[in-house]
């Protein structure tokens, strides 16, 4: 049976985060997963409040990055969290986004292998008692914690790339593969399944999930407008190949690039199509959105995150997912 | 009077159309950051127990409710649910 994932960015104050985080977990959420970008409130912050007023829920950085965050850090932080959510804790890594790690002055330097030896570090660090480790990116010398990690904590790999789709096939307990539209999943899932044979292992050993930006709304136009901001910086960011692959305009999705850097936000919105909202969301109706998730379903992926903005409004929204939508697929 | 003795004022059968709408202001109060964090926890832990309807919940969403959007909350209360005692109360407090 699929699971449902739901991502929050903490760009609100920690109540509304955690209001939201118990509310999905009321309406029978599986995975809650909280953006880490350090320019909204701390994710492993707003984790501990979303972990504190919840019982059942499992919850973790969904991403985190190995270039801001060291790799020690990252397995103190989930050990921690696993002190106060015993065994509810995911923990999702990938290599972060170019823009928001150039305005730090950080380098995303050889970002396959930042994340895999990250992934190395994290997973030895909460197993062993002392790890010394020698990367192309990463060393630790005789690394320790001065407390002992509860349990084990399941690594899932963030991924868009071929490359990197795969090594989170070989490498992950679980991908988030960061897209939406059926022909992006479809390809995606086909690279992981790589990694995965690489690994010797099989599909059902990784938990592979479709990490959307998701909009539902009973009035398809308020649903489509919610998505447009989201939309717009996943166009702008896409490779040409994507691109391509939607036969969306480049020159145009340059222009949004160029109207969002320069904060020229309706300029960028005005500038989102129907055919990006199709390829870079899931949105609209309960109905629409139901027929999207069961095409999702045929790729062969086993969670789906409800990416942001989640709807015009995210209480409602989550009510309707719950009442209208994952009641298709949890029978 | 506090909170807890206002809300006992409101009849049961109006208590969940009010906990819906004061919900409803504090999410998407434009204010959100004058919200106590003493209130705001208070309101999570009875949110995690159950729908905000108890009198502890309600209480504590009331007084957020008042904080955050004072003026709309007054107005659903005196105009919508016709409760001008309780606005009386509030006023009283405030």
């Amino acid at each position: 049976m699929v699971r449902f994932g739901i991502e929050f960015v903490p760009n609100e104050p920690y109540w509304k985060t955690t209001f939201y985080a118990i509310q999905a977990e009321k309406k029978g959420f599986d995975n809650l997963w909280i953006t880490d970008h350090f320019n909204n409130r701390n994710v492993y912050v707003t984790l501990t409040a979303a972990a504190l007023h919840t019982e059942k829920i499992k919850l973790g950085p969904g991403v985190t990055n190995p270039y801001l965050i060291n790799p020690v850090v990252t397995a103190q932080a989930i050990a921690s969290l696993n002190e106060i959510a015993l065994g509810r804790v995911i923990l999702g890594i990938g290599a972060g986004d170019k823009t928001t790690l150039k305005s730090t002055g950080v380098e995303m330097r050889k970002p396959l292998a930042a994340v895999k030896e990250c992934v190395e570090i994290v997973r030895r660090m909460i197993s062993e008692k002392s790890v010394t480790f020698e990367g192309d990116v990463f060393t630790t010398s005789d690394a320790r914690f001065f407390f002992k990690p509860r349990t084990e904590i399941p690594i899932y790999v963030g991924a868009q790339g071929p490359k990197m789709l795969a090594l989170a096939g070989k490498i992950g307990d679980g991908v988030l593969i960061n897209a939406g539209h059926p022909k992006d999943v479809d390809y995606a899932v086909g690279c992981v399944k790589k990694g995965i044979e690489q690994a010797g292992k099989n599909l059902t050993d990784v938990d592979v999930a479709a990490y959307t930006s998701f909009s539902v709304h009973e009035d398809l136009k308020k649903a489509t407008e919610a998505a447009v901001p989201v939309v717009a910086f996943v166009a702008a960011g896409s490779p040409d190949v994507v691109l391509q692959r939607h036969d969306i305009n480049q020159e145009k999705a340059e222009k949004i690039g160029e109207a969002l850097k320069a904060g020229k936000w309706g300029e960028a919105f005005g500038l989102v199509s129907s055919r990006m909202i199709k390829a870079f969301s899931v949105c609209g109706t309960p109905e629409i959105c139901t027929e999207r998730i069961t095409q999702l379903l045929k790729s062969g992926i086993s969670q789906f995150v409800v990416g942001s903005p989640i709807g015009p409004n995210v209480r409602k929204a989550i009510d309707l997912i719950s009442d209208k939508i994952t009641p298709h697929f949890k029978t | 009077m506090d909170y807890r003795k206002i809300v006992e004022m409101v009849p049961i059968e109006k208590r969940e159309k009010l906990s819906a709408k004061l919900i409803d202001f504090i999410l998407k109060s434009k204010n959100a950051d004058k919200m106590p964090s003493s209130l705001a926890n208070i309101i999570l832990h009875h949110w995690q127990r159950g729908p905000l309807t108890n009198e502890a919940g309600l209480a504590a969403l009331l007084e957020a409710a008042v904080v955050l959007e004072s003026d709309k909350t007054m107005n659903f209360l005196g105009e919508e649910l016709q409760l001008l005692d309780v606005v009386k109360a509030i006023k009283a407090v405030e």
